[in-house]
């Protein structure tokens, strides 16, 4: 069974029988038109799929395959969205999708990591944040800072301390948080995030997970 | 739907005391069609409110705006029962020209009709807009839906957009305002915050909606979860509700 996460940036493709996995951007996924999922999750898979399954159903079943606690948060950040899913004695508690606060902070974030040619693994930290409200406010404030003095490495490291401030007001500030998606693999994203709680990355896999286990 | 043409109509919003009702039928004719204001008739935006107003709110400006050369006379909720709004909105309607009655549904005037179509089983939405048709006409419908063990819970009021209402399975109860109103008591705050506790629930609110404070408490204290929408559903919000109702 080929079942796929289809962000908004990225798509992550696995075939259940043979294990074969692999990690595209989206914008190829929209070139090869001969890929079609069994079962898909994510905002350009609709079309894609014989059965569709919601983002954060995909997130909360991986989580609760992947997680063995009994009470615990999840969060996905992704390129256009936030996802979050709150379980107490490993049910639902809360769950919110922030798709218009915190909109492209995702995507912004690596659109700036290539222009200023910043890698993430060595990228410090910065004690400072700027206000994202989403990734074009965020950017102009990157591009003013840096117009003014501030190294490109800081201004980054800026916005991307901003962005994990929404991160953690979005899932209601906990002690510990687990962590989808993407930024599992941004060290500076981690590091930063490590001031406010405790964060245990699970990687990129989590929906796919929750597509695997779920049923159909 | 409003039928076509320029015949005279009734327009109401909220829930009315049904003696005012009636006397305004008596008064500028029995077979005028009474129109609901709250709902989206497809009006244009009137621009004489603010962005940040209740889509209901607006939908009942819109609509009077729209139609003003037709209505008889607009019967409006403007006590406890709706909200500042309506009383508000009350008031811009006559500086408009429009004839007003206003109508404050206290407690001394509260009814107490049985709970047939919040607490049975049934399309959820057709429910809903059963309970809304009976604030014109209360008399039992063909069909009564058989009572049932609520597996999930809707609290709020009718929303703007009805697609939120298709995820919901047919053993879903109905709370709050709506729930009210089938009882014959909009105002009655002790019921509107009355839910099955263990039975989960989507505290549903217009964005911008006093109501919003209530069920931002009620999601808290019974563990369900709160959902605003402004104007039209989008996916976030439907990815929300599918995924609680099929997870909890």
């Amino acid at each position: 069974m080929l079942i796929g996460d289809c962000g908004s940036t990225w798509t992550k493709m696995l075939d259940t029988e043979s294990g074969e996995f692999e990690i595209i951007q989206t914008r190829e996924l929209v070139r090869r038109r001969e890929i079609f999922f069994d079962a898909a999750t994510g905002h350009s898979a609709k079309k894609r799929c014989r059965i569709f399954r919601n983002e954060l159903i995909s997130l909360a079943q991986g989580a609760l395959s992947l997680v063995e606690e009994e009470d615990f948060s999840v969060v996905d950040a992704g390129g256009r969205d936030i996802k979050y899913v709150e379980f107490e004695k490993r049910k639902i508690k809360k769950l919110d999708w922030n798709l218009t606060c915190g909109s492209s902070t995702g995507t912004t974030i690596e659109l700036l990591g290539n222009y200023y040619e910043v890698d993430f693994k060595t990228l410090r930290p910065s004690e400072k944040w700027i206000n994202v409200t989403c990734g074009v406010f965020g950017m102009e404030k990157v591009l003013e800072h840096v117009s003014t003095g501030t190294e490109a490495e800081e201004a980054v490291a800026m916005f991307l301390h901003g962005m994990v401030r929404n991160v953690y007001d979005f899932t209601g500030r906990p002690d510990k948080l687990y962590l989808s998606g993407g930024f599992c693999e941004n060290n500076c994203f981690l590091k930063t995030f490590e001031s406010y709680c405790i964060v245990i990355p699970l990687g990129r896999m989590v929906p796919l997970e929750g597509l695997r286990v779920g049923d159909f | 739907m409003i039928p076509s043409g320029d015949s005279r109509l009734i327009g109401y919003y909220g829930f009315p005391l049904r003696r005012l009702l009636n006397s305004a039928r008596e008064k500028f004719g029995p077979g005028l069609e009474m129109i609901d204001l709250d709902i989206d008739h497809g009006a244009p935006d009137s621009g004489l409110l603010p962005v940040t107003t209740c889509r209901i709110i607006s939908n009942i400006m819109n609509n009077s705006v729209m139609l003003r050369s037709r209505l008889a006379v607009i019967v409006a909720a403007v006590g406890e029962g709706k909200c500042d709004r309506g009383r508000n909105i009350s008031f811009l309607l006559q500086g408009l020209g429009l004839n007003v009655i206003e109508s404050r549904f206290e407690e001394k005037e509260w009814e107490e009709r049985e709970l047939i179509y919040s607490s049975g089983r049934g399309t959820l939405s057709e429910r809903i807009d059963r309970i809304m048709y009976s604030v014109i006409d209360p008399s039992p419908a063909p069909g009564v839906p058989e009572p049932c063990r609520p597996t999930h819970g809707f609290w709020g009021v009718p929303p703007n957009d009805y697609r939120v209402l298709d995820l919901f399975p047919e053993t879903t109860h109905i709370y709050g305002w709506t729930r009210c109103v089938e009882a014959g008591r909009p105002s009655d705050m002790e019921m509107e915050s009355y839910v099955d506790e263990g039975v989960p629930t989507v505290f549903f609110t217009q964005s911008f909606c006093a109501k919003q404070d209530l069920a931002h408490y009620l999601a808290e204290k019974y563990g369900g979860i709160e959902v605003d929408c402004h104007r039209e559903i989008n996916d976030s919000i439907l990815a929300k509700v599918e995924a609680f109702i099929r997870l909890s």
